[in-house]
């Protein structure tokens, strides 16, 4: 184990969010912070379960083990993984409020009901989601909660808000019963401060920056009122030039320049191109008025335990300045 | 240069597949300014409102009507908006206005037309469907949404046919006393029977005739379901035409590769036109050198933490470029396509010119790992 993260803000208040979801777009490192949050919750003695949703699983290799399925898995100490599936949510869910377990096959087996619940708008993600809730509520036989933290990979932007939206899409038109008392409760999880937080997680490229910046507004918005989490840039380039060396990269190689000098000097401009544009986004997602905390960019060939390890380290408080 | 390229001989439909983040849109957009500059009237379709692209392009956002691009060749870009297309095939396939209205007004419908699975994969292809046949374009370029499961945007046609297949809506339907009063042998009672069960402890599930509303709409949807069926057959045709390619797109990293051979192999099995992939942010390989080395090449005068820095800048950058190499020849050998490999660049693209630096690297028939001349 190497040094505790000193980061006020992945120590601070929001730490104590049992139920935290873990959102962006695609590709910007959703599931290495996810592993991060449980990771760093673990270490400090909390009983944590980490979450993906029918996704191509990338958190097991964080920790250096194989994919787990949908069935709750030991990643190490005080650290549980799954990879909840629709399929087996569902029977799950069925088997729990049809109580008889061959009404439930009768109708969840019927071919035609199959065919319908797929075509209920959400219906899968509704699924997804509801296990993860009913993983908070989860009791032991004394009565306690099983998990202390739930950290959950929640789906990329775009997709994602539709996500969010659904308990309560299905509270305000499904007027009674089951299905609407489960979402009205799951609504009431995501939008409590005192249990939830959604960490948003970016890169500091054009895309993705403004899509987070959009994604922060609508699920931050009184209309949505979800508690935010913290905002983590991803993939930092750390400084290494000082003043001196940032000039003369600018002056460009002597005339006589070897290839490897030649070839240096076309890698420092553009590492300072990459550095200057990370700078250039902290101001726009500072304006967002929500802790921000980076990751360095790892010039490493895989992303494993030893990485989550090192990153897990360098998480920063508000960017490099 | 670019009219020699394979890529667009014959082509009228170019597909960019693959997972989040790896610079579909970017590479849809810059391939369609390549085949625009070759001289085909050219169209390219985005998922994402990717604002500086747009701008990149000279425009103010993206939308769904088709804008063109200032320049000496015949560009169009537009982005896939799903509401419209879902109403105008609604109007085009209802049997007459009355049938469409009783749609277009469904509760049902707004969710069905813009969040069901794998509707945006199908809108997206019968925009295409509608753009081609319209005769306007050469050549249509397609961003996809990004795939988290692939094959999504491959079956979502296949899909959402079956669940509308009329026995199943029927099934749903139909009264439920109804039913019962007119089965008249006993293996049809113990049927109605059956579904009398399944569709109480529906109802107890869902807490209302939640499905029976369902069955309704699609009771009304089901008018549409003939001509939908034929769309989604020629779109199905249309995406294994012979002038359709499909690109899979991805970065260098190894994980991302991985998903990007077998979407690939997905592809080929199921008899889709794979055309190569495009490799992304390659890190390409630099000769190596150490700090003493970089302070003699500097000469006298030069402080030596400038060459340390650059040493580590330049150790940086190749073990990156060693990852990159591994991912890329993952990718390399697997078949007779090329693949197309772009740079990592400094900066991101915001303008025409960048957009073509973008389209020179992915015209550039690279098949080897080989990509020191890289900027």
């Amino acid at each position: 184990m190497s040094d505790a993260p000193s980061s006020k803000v992945l120590n601070g208040p929001l730490y104590d969010r049992r139920f935290v979801l873990v959102t962006g777009k695609g590709g910007v490192g959703k599931s290495t912070v996810s592993a991060l949050l449980a990771s760093h919750a673990a270490a400090r003695g909390r009983r944590t379960l980490v979450c993906e949703l029918n996704a191509v699983e990338r958190i097991p290799a964080l920790f250096g083990r194989g994919p787990v399925g949908p069935k709750v898995t030991a990643l190490r100490e005080n650290l549980w993984g799954v990879n909840i599936q629709p399929a087996q949510a569902l029977e799950e869910y069925a088997q729990m409020k049809l109580r008889v377990r061959a009404v439930a096959r009768l109708v969840f087996d019927n071919p035609f009901v199959q065919r319908f619940m797929q075509l209920v708008p959400g219906m899968n993600d509704l699924l997804l989601l509801g296990k993860a809730f009913n993983h908070e509520r989860e009791v032991d036989a004394s009565g306690r909660p099983v998990w202390d933290t739930i950290i959950v990979d929640a789906p990329a932007t775009g997709h994602g808000v539709t996500f969010f939206r659904l308990p309560r899409v299905i509270r305000d038109h499904v007027p009674v019963g089951n299905m609407h008392d489960e979402a009205r409760d799951m609504w009431n999880l995501l939008t409590d401060p005192t249990r939830t937080a959604t960490h948003l997680v970016t890169l500091p490229e054009e895309l993705p920056v403004q899509e987070t910046r959009e994604l922060a507004h609508t699920l931050f918005s009184k209309d949505m009122g979800l508690p935010p989490g913290a905002l983590w840039l991803n993939q930092v380039p750390p400084p290494i030039f000082d003043a001196d060396s940032r000039a003369r990269i600018g002056a460009g190689p002597p005339a006589d320049a070897s290839p490897a000098l030649n070839a240096a000097f076309e890698v420092a401009r553009m590492r300072l191109g990459r550095e200057a544009q990370a700078q250039a986004y902290l101001a726009p997602l500072r304006a967002l008025g929500l802790p921000l905390l980076t990751l360095p960019l790892l010039y490493t060939r895989d992303l494993g335990p030893a990485e989550l390890e090192t990153l897990l380290a360098r998480v920063g408080d508000g960017g490099p300045t | 240069m670019s009219s020699a390229d394979p890529l667009f001989e014959g082509a009228r439909l170019i597909v960019t597949a693959g997972a989040g983040g790896v610079g579909k849109t970017t590479t849809a957009a810059a391939l369609a300014l390549e085949a625009a500059r070759a001289g085909k009237k050219t169209a390219v379709l985005t998922i994402d409102p990717a604002r500086r692209l747009a701008n990149a392009l000279g425009l103010e956002t993206f939308h769904g009507q088709a804008q063109r691009v200032d320049g000496p060749f015949e560009l169009w870009a537009m982005m896939l908006d799903m509401r419209t297309t879902a109403d105008s095939m609604v109007r085009r396939f209802a049997p007459d206005a009355e049938a469409a209205r009783r749609i277009l007004e469904n509760p049902y419908y707004g969710a069905f037309s813009t969040s069901l699975a794998g509707t945006q994969e199908y809108m997206a292809v019968e925009q295409v469907h509608a753009l081609l046949a319209s005769g306007t374009y050469d050549l249509v370029v397609l961003d996809t949404p990004p795939a988290v499961h692939a094959l999504d945007f491959l079956t979502a046609p296949e899909r959402i046919l079956g669940a509308l297949d009329n026995r199943a809506v029927n099934w749903l339907y139909r009264p439920r006393d109804e039913t019962e009063r007119r089965s008249p042998g006993y293996g049809a009672r113990l049927l109605g029977r059956g579904r009398q069960v399944v569709l109480r402890s529906l109802d107890k599930f869902t807490g209302g005739p939640f499905f029976e509303d369902l069955a309704t709409f699609l009771q009304a949807f089901s008018a549409l379901f003939e001509a939908f069926r034929q769309s989604s057959r020629a779109v199905q045709a249309l995406l294994r035409a012979e002038s359709t390619r499909f690109l899979v797109v991805t970065a260098p990293y190894p994980g991302t590769v991985r998903e990007a051979v077998a979407f690939r192999g997905e592809l080929v099995t199921r008899g889709f036109p794979f055309a190569g992939f495009v490799c992304n942010r390659v890190h390409g390989a630099r000769p190596e050198a150490d700090a003493s080395t970089l302070a003699a090449a500097l000469g006298l005068g030069v402080p030596r933490a400038f060459a340390e820095q650059l040493a580590v800048a330049l150790a940086e950058h190749g073990r990156l470029a060693a990852r990159d190499a591994v991912g890329l020849g993952a990718l390399l050998g697997i078949d007779e396509h090329p693949v197309r490999v772009v740079p990592l660049l400094a900066e991101d693209v915001h303008d025409l010119r960048g957009l073509a630096e973008v389209g020179s690297h992915l015209m550039k028939n690279f098949s080897s790992a080989d990509t020191s001349n890289s900027p």
